[in-house]
């Protein structure tokens, strides 16, 4: 999956002519992120490879939101995610780039996606079991976080992908559950959002993944749901578009990670849905398919996963319902979560 | 051909080129070769886990090509210690680096670890923060970075007037007044007994400190009512002091008077009018001023304004 922006861009048409009606093109989407794998030619491709795991379950999910699970080959999809796997457990972005927590869980995603996880056991370089105590080694006893390598950064990101993966799994017996909340409280700001870190800056990328933790964790209670609501619906702009932070531009991306906090604590419609759905759509590609994080600029497979994940949140007519908490199809994660723990 | 496999200097290493499975070869550009040849000895120095300075040297190209190769990060710190290299020079190359791809975030983590090697603050770091921040001045990764340094280093005394100077170029710069805050309040907790909360009420919080911080705000809102960070900000300490946001009714009244309807200079002072109405009872009052918000001033949330005014409980819906 390759993570090469472009060619084309948001909003561009041929003729130059908007339609009124602004329509979501499906075809386009699911041929643009195919193409994706054919683009090996290109430098950002190998530029990107740090990131093409995560690349791959950006696509995937989109696909899958789309109605097109298919779209991809499922035997392939196996056999890379597999390939990155390395012997303790982890995954790396790409074959021999070192293990990650980020694309640990991204590949526990996909395999749940694709209905694979049993490959673990049967022909990974390392079971079920190693790969959640991979995930679970990287706690901070002391604090609760997660480190996302043996490098030590910190960050809310790597403790939420390490709940979400490892409740995917049904191991989160491995970790320090009620630790890690505190951790996420200790993020917790004077506006009512959330931070990267104790004392950081609220910003709509950590407040999604300190409050889809506490969702897994079952600890919404703790959210102050009223101020955090208003503060995440103040981030939408007139254009209907939404920024992550008090005075930002706006950024496809960031429909997702404030309509899916929204939706978490069940203040999506205090955002003006129409509103956004018009925004994504003007930043698609209506021609070659994929979607850009704000009119006229390059599409690429991250903001064209997330436009989409940011209408399936808004209902958006065709497309398959997203999970709020995993941002993967409602009917994945409840086939996953619905398995009894063995 | 290429760089490294034409020098003397690597003349020794097998390159393991990357297997990623797929058909196509690299295409021919030249500064994909020199960018793919140079990953294939890296894999390769990485494999014996080399450590010595053309291995570093290696580091240095390829994070100057692609800094946000995570990999190749952790092996440059791991030599740089073990070769016992000069952490300072380390830094000065970090500010080219980081000036030239100022949406990396592995080069600030990176900046962290070298720094907690050294035993005193380097005098130049500050200044190169300052540039940083005439570059973005809401580079979250710079913020990060700078409250890590404050709490290593325990330099809360100097850090107030840089912020006012900040603030003082853009009154709406939320990384500043969020950093404002953390000086102010988290300094005082220990981060890992987290035992009140950034944003809980702490009795122990000076009164002369809420005071200062109130009547900054204040002049801060005055030259730009219509700024959401301080009038959060406002908000925020007061909780902190558990002082009720009547104190401040005359203040938010000057930005939005309710018999004005047309002269509203802020919807954050709106916003604010309708807790301090419904505190005192005024639901009526309170109800205009949300109705305003959702009608008038703020339509877009629409259904916030709509939320908030039902919990007022009022007999019935005017509007
Ligand atoms: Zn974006």
């Amino acid at each position: 999956m390759s993570l090469v922006s472009g060619p084309g861009r948001g909003g561009a048409s041929a003729g130059g002519h908007v339609p009124d009606e602004l329509k979501l093109v499906v075809e386009k989407h699911v041929e643009y992120i195919q193409s994706l794998d054919t683009r090996q030619d290109e430098l950002e491709y190998w530029l990107t490879e740090h990131l093409r795991l995560n690349g791959v379950y950006w696509g995937l999910t989109a696909l899958h939101l789309l109605g097109h699970p298919d779209a991809l080959s499922r035997l392939a999809t196996i056999d890379f995610i597999l390939s990155c796997q390395h012997e303790n457990g982890g995954f790396g972005a790409a074959p021999g780039h070192d293990a990650h927590m980020l694309y640990t869980v991204s590949a526990v995603q996909i395999l749940g996606t694709v209905d694979a996880l049993e490959e673990l056991d049967r022909r990974g370089k390392a079971g079920t079991e190693k790969v959640g105590k991979y995930i679970a080694d990287l706690q901070n006893q002391e604090t609760g976080s997660f480190a996302g390598d043996q490098w030590g950064e910190t960050d809310t990101r790597f403790l939420y992908g390490a709940l979400n993966a490892l409740s995917l799994l049904h191991m989160l017996r491995l970790v320090n559950v009620s630790k890690a909340v505190t951790h996420i409280q200790a993020c917790a700001n004077f506006d009512g959002g959330y931070g990267v870190s104790p004392g950081a800056e609220s910003h709509a990328g950590q407040i999604f993944t300190c409050v889809a933790a506490l969702a897994i964790a079952g600890r919404l209670d703790l959210v102050d749901k009223d101020r955090l609501g208003g503060w995440l619906s103040e981030r939408q702009v007139p254009n209907g578009g939404l920024n992550g932070r008090p005075e930002k531009v706006e950024d496809v991306c960031y429909s997702w990670w404030v309509g899916s906090s929204l939706a978490m604590i069940d203040r999506l419609h205090w955002i003006n849905g129409d509103k956004l759905a018009q925004f994504i759509l003007r930043c698609q590609d209506p021609d070659k398919g994929g979607i850009a994080d704000r009119p006229g600029d390059m599409v690429d497979v991250f903001h064209t996963h997330f436009g989409i994940a940011g209408l399936s949140l808004i209902g958006f007519p065709g497309l398959i319902a997203v999970d709020p908490i995993y941002c993967m199809p409602r009917e994945v994660t409840k086939r996953l979560l619905g398995k009894l723990n063995t | 051909m290429g760089k490294y496999s034409d020098s003397d200097e690597w003349v020794d290493v097998v390159p393991i080129p990357q297997d990623d499975g797929g058909p196509n070869p690299l295409a021919a550009i030249a500064y994909t070769e020199e960018y793919s040849e140079a990953m294939s000895y890296l894999r390769a120095a990485m494999a014996k886990n080399e450590k010595s300075d053309r291995a570093l040297k290696l580091t240095e190209e390829i994070i100057r090509m692609n800094p946000a190769h995570y990999t190749v990060w952790l092996y440059r710190a791991d030599m740089l210690f073990s070769l016992q290299k000069d952490l300072l020079e380390e830094l000065e190359w970090l500010n080219t680096v980081a000036l030239k791809h100022t949406k990396n975030f592995q080069i600030w983590h990176h900046r962290q670890v070298v720094m907690s090697h050294i035993p005193t603050l380097p005098p130049r770091e500050t200044a190169f923060l300052a540039l940083m921040f005439a570059k973005d001045a809401k580079n979250y990764h710079v913020w990060s970075y700078r409250q890590w340094l404050v709490r290593h280093f325990s330099l809360w005394d100097s850090e107030l007037p840089y912020i006012e100077s900040l603030l003082q170029i853009d009154v709406r710069n939320n990384s500043a007044w969020n950093h404002r805050w953390f000086v102010v309040f988290a300094r005082h907790t220990d981060s890992k007994k987290h035992s009140i909360k950034n944003g809980d009420a702490d009795s122990d919080v000076p009164l002369e400190i809420i005071e200062r911080e109130v009547e900054y705000t204040k002049a801060a809102i005055s030259t730009a009512p219509q700024n959401q960070s301080p009038w959060n900000y406002l908000r925020g300490v007061l909780r902190k002091k558990g002082i009720g946001l009547v104190e401040l009714k005359g203040f938010a009244e000057q930005y939005a008077d309710l018999e004005k309807e047309d002269e509203v200079r802020s919807s954050h002072a709106l916003d604010f009018l309708a807790d301090v109405y419904a505190a005192e009872e005024h639901k009526e009052r309170s109800g205009k001023a949300l109705e305003l918000l959702a009608r008038r001033y703020d339509p877009i949330r629409k259904n916030y304004w709509d939320y908030r005014r039902s919990l007022l409980a009022l007999d019935q819906v005017s509007a």
